[in-house]
């Protein structure tokens, strides 16, 4: 019985394969974007899950109150680590984890920029990492060891074993490797090319044992014992900090581990508690992977059950013979599992396509683990339990028929009709919330794009000032040769990449500051013609200047937002203070300008004159000459002045770009799953039209007897449809305003909800509609009368 | 083997019973070839599907092979059919996705029937209807007279005790239509399964051995007649 049933599936599926390619392409797209989407849940899921007792494993949190506003900062106290251990009981052991530092590390001719962390010698204990060379127990003891990985220690040394070689780093100093790790998966936290014990760290920082508990400069990890409670310990380190430093009680300064098996997923928090994170990007992805699965699914339904009469007579005559009903939802469900294998094998390879292309959207590395039993299983699994979802209203709907009614000739029940209607006006509004999702967030990136950023993003290059470049003399020796050689037509020192955060500070006081004001202010260093160079506008006083020597130690820039924060009528001459530093006079106020957060408020800053504490240079390109000749000279320059250092010139609109980099995500993910939405709604609509058709057929033959012509039909075919689809319009529209108006509060600069995104929507789904519907109608439209009035 | 008393069947519609049947009471004993006879719309067709379970009647008892069956659930039903009763049809309804060896086979599946029995009954069939030849084509490739030789070898491959058939020739020329008939009979006198058709054409009727005569849902006439030998 089963093997005739499959053989009948196989002819079934053979005999329509006009219907057969549409349900199956639309399952395949449904089943691809599902696999998809399970292999990213997974995969994200997977996150740091590499490391053996993560169970145990804690990173160290800090509520902070800034700005009235309680954040959460990874950073913490230097003398956090070692103090906890101490004189926390429960904890097993901690590791300072600091910064990334990319530094330049050479090997003879191999000079390579690489992504370097200190991290105390505990740390390779906690974390499993797995040693291809070297000993694990001693390898970050000494000051001047380092370990890499597999990738980078092939890139410095090829084939060569690297144990015990030696690297010049910075130029500077040389290190020994001591052991080779396996390469990091892309899925983990903590990424580095180079581990550095802290020791390290401290030679060059000699600083670090004595920076106080105020400053908080380092991440941090605990391993805590078997069974002990973090909640224990959080209740026990509350008030750490206070203790140890009461001055930073009103910045509330309050330390919590946070399990590290969640640090990636959750990584948002709001007034101190996890509100969410990526986490958030997650379940979106798997709420459209479900829809487009879902969309899919209906589709099938409505297709199938769209050809009931075809296959009434043969539930009739099965039913005579003898059939139980039973058997025959066995068989459509059979069917239906079958087109939803040959789905599954189509959608396996669409994904293996896409894969790519996916992974590099969205900058992860996601492989199908060809050997793992687990994914092959989910892949069947789903398919059959596609097929089952897919296959059970057919299937208990057409073997509800009654023999004798369909024998006589019968044309479905209208019950079935509302259903399916139902179906496509739940798929239809899922797709245009999808459009109008689209639309908005496309004009959100729009508007961000094209909100006047209040610098001149264009033409604009920075550079690390590292090597010969880190000395005073030697770095205004380039600027001048950079200017006389008409590359570039201005340049000024910055703190730090221009499209990067930087220092804050609390200890800024100024005339008429309220008692109890803990106001946070960004700070950072600049060099002379700063607005110059970066395009800035001086709304009052003027940019800092040679020719006065005052600036370069007790005159400051204000931007507008400080302005405003500290609530002055004319800033300019005003004396503020900035810890020890009592007298610094306000020399002028900048325009706000927008490099950091798109789309966010700037924060209140402060620039003062330091070139020391500068780490990039900034330069504004020759204009009148072309970009690669500007590049090659600053190139060629920095080869004479600076040897060692190849010149890394990045683009500041790159770094610009770079922030828009979610919303882009989104965007073209709701242009994907919002397409493949569409596309298979229209196959679901493309189905009812064939039923509708194919139900009224009597009805349209009589009439073009009668002299309707072909417009009077289809009109009149349409009409139905339309009534359906702006249905689903008026559902979906609130929804979608609801989705888009919660989206857009996380901006502090958002575009307007304007009503053409949702008349676009409708426009759009009408046309389509009409489009689809009438594919079908007009061959009905068009087909002889008698045909269809003789069978009757 | 079918007694049926007082059958009536009406549908209502606001209040007045449009009656299809009334007050049909007879039997059929087992071998007997009845027609059914009588014009458009008399019921005729109403009747058989009383007869074969595929309609309730509204009011009357049915009794089959000594059992009540005039409301029997669904299992028991489907028991009958694949026991019993084969169903002949005017418009044949095989099924198109299967060939006619298959289509044959069918029944048997339902039944439950083994491998190796199913394939000599099926093979017996087959070359007794002569349609060896064709066994791996799908209907559409069969003529019409064909295809209801398909169809009754299809109802007889359960080996029912009865055969209901309704409108069996109504499609076919005349010449296919007196193969069927004579097909019948022989089935009628050789195996002795009963069969009931309902037919419009007199001819057709002169195979059995008995005709009713239904006009506006009544029994007008119950005649025996001599059938006419097979040639």
């Amino acid at each position: 019985m089963f093997k005739l049933n499959f053989k009948i599936a196989l002819r079934n599926l053979w005999k329509n394969k006009g219907f057969s390619l549409i349900n199956i392409g639309g399952l395949a797209i449904g089943l691809a974007c599902c696999l998809m989407l399970m292999l990213y849940v997974n995969y994200e899921w997977s996150y740091d899950k590499q490391y053996k007792n993560l169970d145990n494993i804690y990173s160290a949190k800090l509520k902070l109150k800034i700005n009235g506003e309680l954040t959460t900062t990874d950073a913490v106290p230097y003398k956090l680590a070692g103090a906890m251990l101490q004189e926390v009981p429960g904890i097993k052991d901690a590791a300072r984890i600091s910064q990334n530092n990319i530094k330049l590390f050479s090997y003879n001719e191999n000079k390579f920029k690489l992504t370097s962390i200190y991290v105390d010698k505990s740390f390779i204990k906690i974390l499993s990492y797995n040693f291809i060379y070297g000993n694990a127990a001693s390898a970050l003891d000494e000051p001047g060891s380092i370990i890499l990985t597999a990738s980078t220690a092939k890139k410095l040394f090829g084939t060569q074993n690297p144990i015990g070689q030696r690297i010049k780093w910075d130029n500077l100093k040389a290190l020994k490797v001591s052991a080779v790790i396996e390469d990091l998966p892309k899925n983990q936290s903590i990424q580095f090319e180079v581990l550095q014990p802290w020791s390290f760290f401290e030679q060059i920082n000699p600083d670090i044992p004595n920076m106080s508990w105020g400053s908080i400069d380092c991440s941090t990890i605990f391993e805590l014992k078997d069974n002990v409670s973090p909640d224990d310990i959080n209740a026990r380190i509350k008030k750490f900090l206070v203790t140890k430093k009461p001055e930073v009680k009103p910045y509330v300064y309050e330390p919590f581990l946070f399990p590290m098996s969640k640090i990636h997923l959750y990584n948002e928090f709001k007034n101190g508690v996890v509100v969410g994170g990526n986490i958030d990007q997650v379940k979106l992805f798997a709420f459209l992977g479900l829809c487009v699965l879902l969309i899919a699914c209906i589709n099938y339904m409505n297709l199938s059950t769209a050809r009931s009469e075809k296959r009434a007579r043969e539930v009739g005559v099965r039913k005579a013979l003898g059939s139980a009903r039973s058997a025959l939802m066995g068989q459509f469900i059979l069917e239906s599992v079958l087109l939803s294998i040959f789905a599954m094998l189509i959608a396996f390879v669409l994904l293996e396509i896409s894969l790519p292309y996916f992974n590099n959207l969205l900058d992860i590395k996601i492989q199908i683990d060809y050997h793992s039993y687990l994914f092959w299983s989910i892949l069947i699994g789903l398919a059959v339990i596609t097929g089952l979802l897919a296959g059970s209203y057919p299937a208990f709907y057409l073997s509800s028929f009654i023999p004798v009614k369909v024998l006589k000739g019968f044309k479905g029940s209208s019950g079935s009709l509302s259903i399916r209607c139902l179906l496509v006006v739940l798929q239809f509004s899922l797709s245009i919330c999808m459009i109008i999702s689209a639309i908005v967030v496309y004009r959100q990136i729009q508007y961000l794009k094209d909100k006047p950023l209040g610098f001149e993003q264009n033409n604009m290059v920075q550079l690390d000032l590292e090597g010969e470049l880190g000395k005073p003399s030697k770095l205004e020796l380039f600027k001048n040769q950079l200017l006389k050689d008409g590359a570039v037509v201005s340049a000024s020192e910055f703190a730090q990449k221009f499209t990067n955060g930087g220092s804050i500070t609390g200890d800024i006081s100024w005339p008429g500051k309220p008692a109890g004001n803990n106001a946070i202010i960004s700070c950072r260093a600049v060099g002379f013609n700063f607005t110059n160079t970066v395009g800035a506008k001086i709304i009052a006083g003027r940019d800092f200047s040679k020719n006065f020597p005052a600036d370069t130690s007790s005159s400051v820039l204000l931007n507008e937002t400080a302005v405003k924060l500290m609530n002055f009528k004319n800033p300019v001459g005003t004396i503020i203070s900035w810890g020890d530093n009592q007298n610094l006079k306000i020399v002028g106020v900048i325009k706000d300008y927008f490099n950091e957060q798109l789309g966010k408020a700037v924060e209140p800053t402060v620039f003062y004159y330091n070139i020391k504490d500068c780490g990039v240079l900034m330069l504004r390109l020759n204009p009148d000459q072309s970009l690669n000749k500007s590049i090659e000279t600053i190139k060629n320059i920095g080869q004479q002045i600076n040897p060692a250092y190849p010149a890394q010139i990045s683009f500041v609109a790159e770094g610009m770009a770079e922030k828009l980099r979610t919303e882009k995500l989104l965007s073209v993910l709701s242009n994907i799953f919002g397409g493949f939405a569409i596309f298979i709604s229209c196959l679901g609509l493309l189905g009812l039209a064939l039923y509708m058709a194919e139900q009224r057929s009597k009805e349209i033959s009589i009439r073009k007897v009668l002299g309707a012509n072909l417009s009077d039909i289809l009109v009149l075919l349409n009409r139905d449809f339309m009534k359906l689809v702006m249905i689903s319009n008026v559902i979906a529209i609130p929804v979608a305003y609801i989705i888009v108006t919660q989206w857009l509060q996380k901006y502090d600069y958002k575009t307007a909800i304007t009503l053409w995104p949702f008349i676009l929507a409708v426009l759009a789904s009408v046309f389509i509609a009409v489009l689809t519907v009438s594919l079908q109608t007009f061959k009905v439209a068009k087909a002889n009368a008698v045909d269809a009035l003789k069978y009757e | 083997m079918i007694e049926l008393k007082n059958i009536e069947k009406y549908y209502s519609s606001k209040g007045i019973k449009h009656y299809v049947l009334r007050h049909v009471t007879t039997s059929i004993k087992q071998g007997e070839f009845v027609s059914i006879m009588g014009p458009s719309g008399a019921g005729k067709s109403t009747l058989l599907n009383i007869l074969g379970m595929l309609e309730e009647p509204t009011y009357g008892t049915y009794e089959f092979l000594g059992e009540d069956v005039t409301t029997l659930n669904e299992r028991k039903r489907i028991e009958l059919y694949r026991n019993h009763i084969g169903f002949v049809f005017q418009a044949y309804h095989l099924i198109d996705e299967m060939t006619v060896y298959e289509n044959i086979e069918a029944p048997l599946l339902y039944k439950k029937v083994g491998s190796a029995e199913r394939a000599s009954r099926i093979a017996d069939l087959l070359d007794r209807f002569n349609i060896v030849a064709k066994k791996d084509l799908f209907p559409n490739q069969l003529s019409g007279g064909q295809q209801q030789l398909v169809g009754i070898a299809r109802a007889l491959a359960a080996q029912p005790s009865i055969i209901l058939a309704d409108e069996p020739t109504g499609n076919l020329q005349s010449a296919q239509a007196e193969e069927i008939m004579q097909l019948f009979q022989k089935l009628n006198k050789e195996d002795g399964i009963t069969i009931i058709q309902v037919t419009h054409a007199e001819k057709n009727a002169t195979y059995g051995s008995r005709i009713l005569h239904i006009a506006d849902g009544v029994v007008k006439d119950d005649v025996s007649v001599k059938p006419i030998q097979a040639v």
